[in-house]
């Protein structure tokens, strides 16, 4: 019974495994934004990531 | 003399007496097989091969009731023969001073003879008399017996503390034989020494659904507490099988790295350098060139440095489609810092990044930069690099612990059933604190400081 689950489980595993490396999936966060009209190329600056407004640390150790 | 009755053709007859003691009615089911018999109303026990069923002991002042779980008189078929359950008895060890007890059930067929059914806390065992004597030198923790090998476990002395129906010996409560288990699950040898005859019997486990299919008997049987000295581990067969599967699946898994990177393209599509003067207060954000990201949809891995010194830059980075106004918005920060303290020299942080983004489809693209630190902190040299269809690494090692943390989990599993069962031995690993004496080991398992022979013990006295 438990053999039985592992292979499917281990086979799910590596069938994962592969979508993910075939689809480049990623474990990194990225927000997808539709719709950017074509005049940011022409004013970048026009354009506000939702990253904006960012608090840093910068005191170090 | 009476009889108890007509008895069905074909089976074994049933022989009525009466106890010379208290009058009760007895029933003699071994025949002439039986040496004594135990009065189940006053406990006398008496000298079945005596026609006056002479008393050879009384002793209910001092045990008191024990009734057997499974009746005197019960039927049931055991490796195909009949057997009916003709006698009970209760043996007891002392460890510390607590008494352990357990239970055997004398079992009777006129053909095939005697076997028993011990009991100790839900565990069961089925023990006939072993035929051929097993190989062993006394004080050697390992026997042989029909070329199988069997590891010493307990010995102790049990002494008969309670006694119910017929025997085919001179049975008395307060007799006393050494016991020595050795064990190879699920059976069990054991080496029953009174004076210098040493009797040897085999038990099988049985698990109480067992022993109640057998018998037939209603409700649920006891369930079983603790792991049992020849419990057969559940998971010993499959920790064998799990890793030869485990192991299988790490050469697949390397067989699909070797497969993803040689099938990766991995290609630079875009390598810029730049700098921010971070004294001009300005716009600071701007667009590369438009390129292109062919084939399917897969990754694209953006990595940065900075001539970051004990400083930070943080850019707002945006992925764009140019034909579609799709968007892949995200932030990174470089930083790093470095110094000496009271512990001696640190540094944190680091003057590159990497991060992956997901699922990239294919089409022209453009990524829009737009960079920040801290005012006045000099010109920052900055380059980034982007690069199609980067095979991850980090999901082989997750896969590969997804694989391992499974079988690891099962592997213990099966390891702490095979420590719960020796921690309970006389020869016990270092591992498994084995001494049966031991304080903490006591107070872990209370319940269960030792086994024995045929049986076990149980403190339910």
């Amino acid at each position: 019974m438990i053999r039985n689950l592992f292979l499917v489980y281990g086979l799910a595993v590596l069938s994962a495994l592969s979508l993910a490396e075939y689809r480049g999936w990623s474990l990194n966060r990225v927000d997808e934004v539709p719709n950017v009209p074509k005049s940011v190329r022409d004013n970048p600056g026009s354009y506000r990531s939702v990253y904006g407004y960012y608090h840093h640390y910068t005191g170090g150790k | 003399m009476s009889s108890s009755g007509p008895t069905p053709a074909g089976t074994p007859q049933v022989k009525a007496l009466n106890c010379p003691s208290c009058g009760a009615a007895l029933t003699l089911r071994s025949f002439s097989q039986a040496v004594t018999i135990v009065c189940d109303h006053c406990h006398s026990i008496l000298d079945a091969q005596d026609p006056r069923l002479k008393i050879l002991q009384k002793f209910n002042v001092e045990t008191g009731e024990d009734p057997p779980l499974i009746p005197l008189g019960t039927r049931g078929n055991i490796r195909g023969t009949q057997y009916e359950v003709i006698g009970f008895q209760r043996r007891t060890i002392r460890v510390d001073g607590i008494p352990y007890s357990w239970h055997e059930y004398l079992l009777f067929n006129p053909f095939k003879g005697f076997r028993y059914l011990t009991e100790y806390q839900g565990h069961w065992n089925d023990v006939s008399v072993l035929r051929a004597l097993p190989i062993w030198t006394p004080g050697a923790t390992t026997l042989n017996y029909l070329g199988e090998t069997y590891r010493a476990f307990q010995t102790a002395t049990a002494e008969t503390s309670y006694v119910l129906g017929e025997f085919p010996w001179q049975v008395r409560v307060g007799e006393s034989a050494q016991v020595s288990d050795f064990i190879s699950p699920p059976r069990v040898i054991s080496g029953e020494k009174t004076g210098n005859e040493v009797t040897w019997s085999m038990g099988e486990y049985l698990t109480g659904r067992d022993v109640w299919k057998i018998f037939k008997l209603d409700g649920d049987p006891p369930e079983a507490i603790g792991v049992y000295e020849n419990q057969p581990s559940p998971l010993i067969a499959d920790v064998k099988a799990i890793w030869t599967l485990a192991g299988a699946f790490l050469v697949a898994l390397v067989v699909l790295i070797i497969v993803f990177f040689s099938m990766a393209r991995d290609e630079q599509v875009l390598a810029k350098s730049y700098e921010f003067n971070t004294n001009v207060k300005s716009e600071a954000s701007f667009v590369t060139e438009v390129f292109e990201l062919s084939g399917r949809t897969s990754d694209v891995e953006l990595a940065t440095t900075a001539s970051v010194d004990n400083n930070w830059i943080y850019f707002n980075y945006a992925l764009i489609n140019e034909d579609t106004g799709q968007a892949y918005d995200f932030g990174r920060e470089v930083s790093y810092y470095h110094g000496y303290d009271s512990d001696g020299s640190w540094t944190e942080g680091s003057q590159s990044d990497s991060v992956t983004i997901p699922s990239v489809p294919p089409g022209h693209y453009y990524l829009r930069v737009e960079p920040e630190s801290d005012y006045y902190r000099g010109t920052i040299y900055y380059s980034f690099t982007l690069r199609r269809d980067v095979p991850q690494v980090s999901f082989f090692g997750i896969a590969a612990l997804a694989l391992l943390i499974p079988a690891g989990l099962i592997t213990w599993k099966s390891m702490n059933f095979e420590h719960l069962r020796w921690a309970e031995s006389d020869y016990g690993s270092d591992d498994d604190s084995g001494s049966s004496d031991s304080n903490d080991d006591d107070q872990q398992y209370p319940d269960r400081p030792i086994s024995l022979g045929i049986a076990d013990e149980d403190n339910s006295e």
